[in-house]
């Protein structure tokens, strides 16, 4: 998933939430929301999208999780899977074949029978290349996805998804995976309500009205309530959820905080139950307090810059590795962030399910400046106007001038920084229309796959033009068909540290997540992918004698 | 008492010698305290913001994270910014992108717009008809999209910058000049010039425009300032210059978000632009005192 975080603007918006709540009523939004069942959520930006077959990034899922579930679900504290629409499955003894069975009481959100045939249809929608999918690839593990997507095979009835009965669906893989079922609560696989998509446009139409505040059809926990530009989506308890009577939320707004400063501050007076981010001077405040709200805990994703090779001084691969290791990593980790960030010299996190990325990659000026003089930039002579693309926020404006200055040191080179705002920076990179562009992902689910296979050539988020037929060749065929998980990540190692020699993307540092979390949002255990369950949250004012009671330091 | 009344008009041998307006002007604004000092300190922070290459004591960029924010000592006289930047430094070199933008973008506001209600107001008819129709155009076309088009279409330039602004800026001042203009070209002494043969560029010149500096210098004292805002803020939205560059607009900016830790990130630039708005507001009350025709020579 794209991770973004995002910026300024909607300050008005937010500045005139303040004041009206400000003074008027006596009670805060959160003490109001505590009352009735309503969770503030600070939600960093304005979605780019809500159909699940578009979106990309962290804050879409947060509300197309809220609006639609998949086959199964994650339990938010072990992450391992649970029954979701399907009530059981059965596994064939070869990993090749599951088997769901679906609920019988599982409805769509204007009361429409849900059943198997539902994902038959949507997966096929998924695949059509004219959708521009950028998750697509999510759906290779599964028989001939591939070669249906890439136009190979013409007949959707020999890829393996088959709805055996309304209540049966049957699907086949390519190899053993052993994430699949934990692919399968991701949203790029969550089933879409056909007649709602066809009645605003075709199955492979993108940016139709059907997911518009009215139009919306789901499955989930949550109906789309109200969709007001810049100011916040709302989400109503959805009475046909096939589990409606453990819901205790009965709404949920999304505001979309790109201001950091302004989330806080909207925090601290009672607006938010919980914000996406917190700001990097606020950290050392809140620590200092010992307070309870502030919760830091890790995170698998990572944080790293794209380079696009296709602009012809980035297509050496000479000058890439040299501008990564004029980076000064534990600097910007220990005195920029500040958060317990991990510097990473490698794009997949440490630890995940067990693996351990190999790098030769460290912050090494001679060696940079050696590369850079070899790559024909002695001194950084003649390097050409390069720019820095970030999506406009406080910290990844940080980052970067912190980078940027380091490359003038190191390097004696000038980089530009451009800012932009989330939906054009994504276009752009999307695109191709930048020559560094910062970036990060968040793990999907909990494998080092999910951090390797967006480098695939083409991959619809790779993003940095880089190829390497090798590379493909490990992810693809060998590290599936790998008949041990040891000789699995063994693949993995090698692929990434092919993918570390060519560079294609900085690595900078492991996120942490952070956020300050209200105390009276209960039921909600953190987890390394930082997925809520919004049908599990529920709301209890606090004892305000208790509260005073010191936190526990989560670092 | 009336046998020791001044006679209100000396007679001399000599022909009175007439006084310019701008020496007029001068004369006045040199008995008006506050502006006087507004002036000062106007030329002086332009001043070191021409200096400021050879006079800073740091470099604008020089970053020393170790060091991080610091409040003001004797090292940084201002304190530092989060990447251990030096305030002081920043600030001058602030000042040169706030000033520069201020007076350049002001300045070609000025010149359309005087221009453009000038002869719009004067001509009247059609002509006025079909510019003011532009101007109405243009006001309803929402400034952010004009800018952000300009700087898509053209790239991002600091000279550029300066110009989208001015060509924005312009509207409401052509609307002020144009309705002096109106109300001046039917009233007596215009008339009166008329009736004396004199031409009409004479007439624009020598009653019209002088008339008209008043309300155009108060206008011009309120839009610097409202410029070197709207520079910040298009900066922010990555329109404008970019980091390590810096103007007051974007300190400021950057110092309301830590301004509970660090306040004096806040503060200094904060003060910085705030001298300068005062000087050239009291600077500006001054020249409208001093350049108004209708009050007494004295």
């Amino acid at each position: 998933m794209q991770k973004l975080i995002s910026s300024l603007l909607p300050v008005c918006t937010v500045a005139i939430c303040l004041i009206l709540s400000g003074c008027g009523m006596g009670e805060s939004r959160v003490e109001s929301g505590n009352r009735e069942g309503i969770l503030h959520w600070g939600n960093a930006t304005e979605p780019q999208s809500l159909d699940p077959h578009i979106a990309t990034g962290v804050p879409e899922h947060k509300i197309i999780t809220a609006l639609m579930e998949g086959l199964v679900l994650k339990d938010s504290t072990t992450l391992e899977p649970i029954p979701g629409v399907a009530e059981s499955w059965h596994i064939s003894d070869d990993g090749l074949i599951y088997t769901f069975y679906l609920r019988k009481n599982a409805r769509w959100s204007n009361g429409d029978p849900h059943n198997a045939h539902d994902y038959v249809w949507s997966w096929w929608r998924a695949l059509q290349p004219a959708l521009g999918n950028l998750y697509a690839y999510m759906y290779f593990p599964i028989y001939n996805a591939q070669a249906y997507y890439e136009g190979d095979l013409q007949d959707f009835t020999d890829v393996g998804v088959k709805a055996l009965d309304d209540h049966t669906l049957q699907i086949q893989l390519e190899n053993p995976t052993p994430y699949f079922l934990q692919l399968l609560d991701h949203y790029s696989l969550f089933p879409v309500h056909r007649p709602t998509v066809e009645k605003f446009g075709t199955a492979d139409e993108r940016g139709t009205r059907w997911t518009f505040e009215g139009n919306l059809v789901g499955n989930g926990a949550f109906t789309l309530n109200e969709w007001k530009i810049n100011r916040y989506i709302s989400v109503n308890k959805n009475p046909h959820y096939w589990d409606a009577e453990r819901v205790k939320l009965n709404q949920v707004y999304f505001y979309p905080t790109e201001n950091l400063t302004t989330e806080e501050r909207m925090f601290r007076a009672g607006q938010l139950h919980y914000t996406y981010e917190v700001p990097v001077d606020k950290i050392a405040v809140y620590r200092q307090k010992k307070s309870q709200e502030l919760q830091i805990s890790p995170y698998l994703g990572s944080y790293f810059y794209r380079f696009n090779t296709r602009v012809e001084h980035l297509s050496d691969k000479r000058v890439r590795r040299a501008l990564a290791m004029a980076v000064d990593r534990q600097k910007i980790a220990d005195q920029v962030l500040k958060a317990g960030q991990v510097p990473a010299y490698a794009i997949t996190p440490p630890n995940t399910m067990g693996y351990y990325p190999q790098s030769n990659l460290t912050f090494d000026p001679d060696q940079a400046r050696a590369l850079m003089a070899e790559a024909g930039y002695p001194n950084g002579q003649g390097f050409p106007k390069t720019e820095i693309l970030y999506n406009t926020q406080e910290e990844h404006r940080k980052v970067a001038v912190a980078i940027q200055q380091m490359w003038k040191d190191v390097l004696n080179i000038d980089v530009v920084l451009l800012n932009q705002e989330w939906k054009v920076y994504l276009d752009s990179v999307a695109n191709g229309d930048y020559a560094i562009a910062r970036a990060a992902w968040i793990g999907d689910y909990v494998d080092p796959n999910n951090f390797l296979d967006m480098w695939l050539c083409d991959g619809g988020n790779n993003r940095t033009g880089w190829c390497n037929p090798d590379f493909d060749q490990m992810i693809l065929e060998q590290a599936p068909k790998a008949k041990t998980h040891a000789e699995r990540l063994k693949i993995f190692t090698q692929a990434e540290t092919l993918l570390l020699e060519d560079m294609p993307a900085l690595p900078l540092y492991i996120y942490v997540s952070k956020h300050l979390v209200s105390p009276s949002i209960k039921n909600f255990p953190q987890n390394i992918l930082n997925q809520p369950s919004f049908k599990d949250i529920y709301l209890q004012a606090p004892d305000t004698a208790m509260s005073d009671i010191t936190g526990k330091e989560t670092n | 008492m009336a046998a020791n009344a001044p006679t209100s008009t000396q007679v001399s041998a000599i022909p009175e010698q007439g006084t310019s307006l701008w020496q007029d002007a001068w004369i006045k604004l040199r008995k008006n305290r506050l502006a006087l000092y507004g002036l000062a300190i106007l030329v002086l922070l332009c001043l070191v913001s021409l200096a400021t290459p050879w006079i800073a004591p740091y470099g604008y960029e020089e970053q020393n994270l170790g060091l991080g924010a610091t409040a003001p000592s004797l090292q940084h006289w201002l304190g530092t910014d989060i990447f251990g930047r030096d305030m002081l430094t920043r600030i001058m070199y602030g000042g040169r992108v706030s000033l520069a933008v201020g007076f350049i973008a002001t300045a070609v506001a000025l010149v359309i717009g005087v221009l453009w209600g000038a002869i719009a107001g004067f001509t009247g008819g059609r002509v006025d008809a079909l510019m003011m129709r532009i101007v109405d155009i243009l006001y309803a076309l929402p400034f952010m999209i004009f800018i952000v088009l300009l700087m898509v279409i053209f790239g991002r330039n600091i000279f550029l910058l300066f110009f989208a602004i001015g060509a924005v800026e312009w509207l409401t001042m052509a609307r002020i000049v144009r309705s002096q203009v109106m109300s001046l070209r039917k009233q007596e002494f215009v008339e009166a010039a008329h009736s004396l043969g004199l031409s009409q560029w004479t007439i624009i010149r020598r009653h019209i425009i002088p008339n008209t500096l008043g309300p155009v210098i108060v206008y011009t004292t309120l839009t610097i300032p409202s410029v070197m805002l709207l520079e910040a803020f298009l900066s922010f939205l990555g329109l404008g210059i970019q980091p390590p560059q810096s103007s007051w607009g974007l300190l400021i900016n950057y110092g309301v978000e830590t301004m509970e830790e660090y306040p004096w990130l806040l503060i200094f630039p904060g003060i910085a632009l705030s001298l300068t708005l005062f000087a050239l507001n009291f600077l500006g009350d001054g020249l409208r005192d001093a350049l108004d025709p209708r009050t007494s020579k004295d």
